[in-house]
């Protein structure tokens, strides 16, 4: 606003009017380094807390490998859930029972049906995959509202999996197949590597290729985006069934690290996730769904749940902290992206 | 002449920003009083602060009938003091009915069962109509209604604040959809009103109407109050306004144009609206598409970019043939068609990614899936030349398109689509809601890509707009076109072939002269 000093401008001169970077944008991006880094900041404020607190069991590598080797489930759900969160899809409220019944399935399948445990898998995954298909065709082809098609799919497949299950935890399966999850690599399981993987390779896909870029696009606004050549339902319709992919993953390499898996476990996962993912706006790209943050959130609550256990507290603390963290993410996200417009 | 509103010593300053500096006018009872300046001229930001949006700083005053209202500004008190607001475009809700839209916010309940005594709502809602004596049927849907009587009903809504013969009623930026004819109407139906004793504070960026219907004028610039007077025609307030002389382009013609092939030729389409349609365009041609607003000449450049869907037609873009009845945005794009569509917030850009990105959005979107890396210092080099040409400020291609005012956003479109060098450019009122210094530039935008052999449909039904820039008009009526008006065309001219034998008469016109008189 105080660029407008010259008052003869006109259109021949625009061009050459020489125009100095005004100070606000460097001390906007200070400011704007300051909330990428943050909760980061916060994390690491958290952990010399606890050190300080109770030197003796939180300093120590089995804390370092509890914090990191025990979130592989997390970071394959905040992943499948920010597929659709991206594209503009609120919320898909069936990624947690998809992951379930694929892990169930895979054990079910294995156990009690003697597959082989390669077959077993594949067709674990190919089911989720297609749920994710079933999601994504029902909002996007036939327009149904996103939460009721996944809430009522989500619930839909935890019964189905309660039912193949007889409502008992299915265990048995093959100690070799655990080496996909828990072969140790540097003093964590291959399965912190795989999410790790998984999320660097989605932030890939977000930050530097068109499909990415699409993406965003398509969740910022879906006419723009039509207007602009982007097949907006193609893209809406993979990302659900990529989510399915996924999910079904996740919970696959979940079932082999266990050996088996209990059709409710994949309930408690749901509010974690959600708040993962929203916590995860508030570091490295303020106000936006980003991939690494994320998963920088995931190992933040983490790390904030051993802690509190560490100090005393029982089973109670992770949903007072989840849930806490849930609302307070949410709030903060809302406040920064009502700060970047 | 005693005063309404005075205002006094408004200052808001945000971070290191003064907006506004010590603001201060006043508005007489009866009078039409209108607020004009540009965009960033801290005009968006005194109204926020009158509507109580923003908070001055210690120090201002704003009064009404001498009674000062507490600041920050609450609208329930301010409606108790007879002020009343009518936002953009009307402030109506299109599902609800006449009289609900009315009432809402004002309803009163039996004592006992909570139950609305519509009876007296629509009694309360009567009232206002007969006070402007115009009827409007209570129980039908708002879209339901003609735009006429959407005016109306946005009037009598406001009016319900103001008590007989006094009260202020604020119109911000409320007129901007209107068509002429119910411009005309909405401005016989305020006359009525003012000439009662309630006084209006007019927000507009048409200079245009400002000079026909105002009073008084008070310009704002660079966050400073710099006049307060009768107006002097829109030149004389675009001169106030701007602290400079515009430059003469307000006139179609001027650029040179290239020989060949037709740019775009339409030949017999049917459907979206249309019957029959012929239109054909020269390299570097501007053309101007009106009408009434069912007439179908808006729909143009949608077809155009393929996402409104047509029965039959021919389409054939620099001597191509395009398949029209199955052409998808993709192919649209691909064929060189490049649409900068009226609707900014829905269809022009996503608000809350940058200036950048919006940008490159049409080369990566055709690309779906693509996985290779964005060449992002290909893509920056390619649009910098752009923002130079048309004067974006802040020039900084990272900067968050929401954050930009509404001039500069429109020049986000046009560089999205013009950076892609397109052979035939479909615009849907490209300089609406836009000051007239971004307009200035949008405008000598449009007529150098023009200049390059670029053909361009213009498709509005702001004849300033098509005034500034067509070489011809064609004027459209039942989907197809009726009339072809050879360029340059007077305001005057295009408005007399829309509206066929109506005059273009001054808004307010009688009225005023009479009271000055």
């Amino acid at each position: 606003m105080n660029s407008r000093s010259n008052p003869t401008l006109h259109p021949g001169a625009r061009v050459a009017e020489p125009r100095t970077a005004p100070p606000e944008t460097v001390r906007r991006s200070y400011g704007h380094l300051g909330s990428r880094f943050a909760a980061i900041g916060f994390w690491l404020a958290l952990t010399v807390l606890y050190a300080v607190l109770t030197p003796d069991t939180f300093l120590t590598a089995g804390t370092f490998q509890t914090i990191f080797g025990s979130q592989q489930a997390l970071v394959f759900l905040t992943a499948a859930l920010l597929c659709t969160i991206i594209v503009g899809e609120f919320v898909d409220m069936s990624v947690a029972s998809n992951f379930g019944f694929a892990a169930v399935l895979v054990a079910v399948l294995n156990v009690n049906h003697h597959w082989n445990v390669g077959l077993a898998t594949a067709a674990a995954i190919a089911v989720s995959t297609l749920v994710g298909l079933v999601n994504g065709w029902l909002t996007v082809r036939l327009g149904v509202n996103t939460i009721v098609v996944t809430l009522g799919m989500g619930t839909f497949l935890l019964g189905l999996g309660l039912w193949i299950t007889d409502l008992t935890p299915v265990s048995g399966l093959p100690a070799g197949f655990a080496q996909i999850a828990l072969f140790t690599v540097g003093g964590l399981p291959i399965g912190f590597y795989e999410g790790l993987v998984l999320m660097l390779a989605f932030a890939y896909v977000m930050t530097f290729t068109p499909l990415g870029r699409n993406m965003r696009f398509v969740g910022a606004n879906r006419e723009v985006s039509r207007l602009a050549g982007v097949r907006v339902n193609r893209l809406r319709l993979g990302a659900f069934t990529v989510a399915g992919l996924i999910a079904g993953t996740g919970g696959v390499i979940s079932a082999a690290a266990t050996g088996g898996f209990d059709a409710t476990v994949s309930q408690s996962y749901l509010l974690p996730i959600f708040a993962a993912t929203f916590l995860g706006t508030a570091i490295l790209e303020p106000g936006r769904f980003n991939p690494l943050g994320t998963l920088i959130a995931v190992y933040f609550l983490a790390t904030g749940i051993l802690g509190l256990q560490l100090l005393g507290a029982s089973g109670w603390v992770s949903s007072v902290f989840y849930g806490g963290v849930l609302v307070i993410a949410v709030t903060i996200s809302t406040l920064l992206h009502r700060k970047v417009r | 002449m005693s005063s309404r509103l005075r205002i006094a010593g408004v200052s808001v300053t945000f971070g290191r920003h003064r907006i506004l500096r010590d603001v201060g006018f006043e508005v007489g009872a009866g009078e039409i009083h209108a607020l004009i300046g540009q965009n960033g001229s801290g005009k968006s930001t005194l109204v926020k602060v009158l509507t109580g949006l923003y908070t001055a700083e210690p120090g201002a005053r704003i009064e009404v009938d001498g009674a000062g209202l507490r600041l920050p500004v609450r609208p329930l008190d301010a409606r108790r003091h007879g002020v009343a607001v009518v936002h953009q475009s009307l402030g109506l809700v299109p599902e609800m009915s006449v009289l609900e839209n009315m009432r809402v916010g004002r309803l009163t309940a039996r004592r006992f069962t909570r139950r609305i005594r519509w009876d007296d709502e629509a009694a309360a809602a009567a009232r206002m109509f007969d006070r402007l004596g115009r009827r409007v049927p209570l129980d039908a849907p708002v879209h339901r209604l003609g735009e006429e009587d959407r005016a109306t009903v946005a009037i009598a809504r406001a009016l319900q604040d103001t008590p007989d013969g006094g009260g202020l009623i604020i119109f911000d930026e409320s007129t901007r959809a209107l068509s002429r004819r119910s411009l005309e109407h909405f401005y016989d139906v305020l006359d009525g009103v003012v000439g009662a004793g309630t006084s209006v504070l007019l927000i507009s960026h048409s200079l245009e109407e400002v000079a026909d219907v105002a009073d008084r004028v008070s310009v704002l610039r660079d966050g400073a109050l710099v006049s307060s007077g009768r107006p002097a025609g829109a030149a004389g307030l675009a001169k106030v306004m701007l602290g400079r002389v515009l430059d003469e382009i307000s006139s179609g013609g001027g650029h040179t144009r290239p020989d060949g092939e037709p740019a775009v030729e339409l030949t017999d389409v049917v459907g979206a609206g249309l019957d029959g349609l012929a239109v054909r365009v020269s390299p570097g041609e501007i053309v101007g598409l009106t009408g009434l607003a069912d007439s179908g000449y808006d729909r143009v450049p949608y077809l155009l970019a393929g996402v409104a869907p047509v029965t039959a037609g021919r389409l054939s873009v620099a001597g191509d043939r395009v398949d029209l009845d199955r052409l998808t945005p993709a192919a649209a794009i691909g064929a060189g068609i490049a649409l900068v569509p009226g609707d900014r917030e829905r269809a022009g850009l996503a608000m809350d990614q940058t200036v950048g990105e919006n940008a490159a959005l049409p080369r990566t979107g055709g690309r779906g899936a693509g996985l290779m890396p964005i060449r992002r210092r290909s893509e920056l080099a390619g649009l910098v030349p752009w923002l130079d040409r048309l004067d974006l400020r802040p020039r900084d291609p990272h900067a968050v398109v929401g954050t930009l005012s509404g001039g500069n956003q429109q020049k986000v479109v046009l560089a999205k689509w013009l950076s892609r060098d397109p052979k035939l450019l479909a615009l849907h009122e490209p300089t609406q809601a836009v000051d007239v210094g971004a307009r200035e530039i949008i405008v000598a935008a449009v007529k150098d890509a023009a200049a390059t052999g670029c053909g361009v449909l213009v498709a509005s039904g702001d004849e300033n707009e098509l005034s500034m820039l067509c070489d011809r008009i064609l004027v459209f009526r039942d989907g197809r076109v009726e009339q072809e008006l050879p360029g340059p065309c007077r305001p005057d001219d295009i408005v007399a072939a829309i509206f066929a034998a109506t005059d273009r008469r001054p808004l307010r016109g009688g009225r005023r002269e009479g009271a000055r008189a």
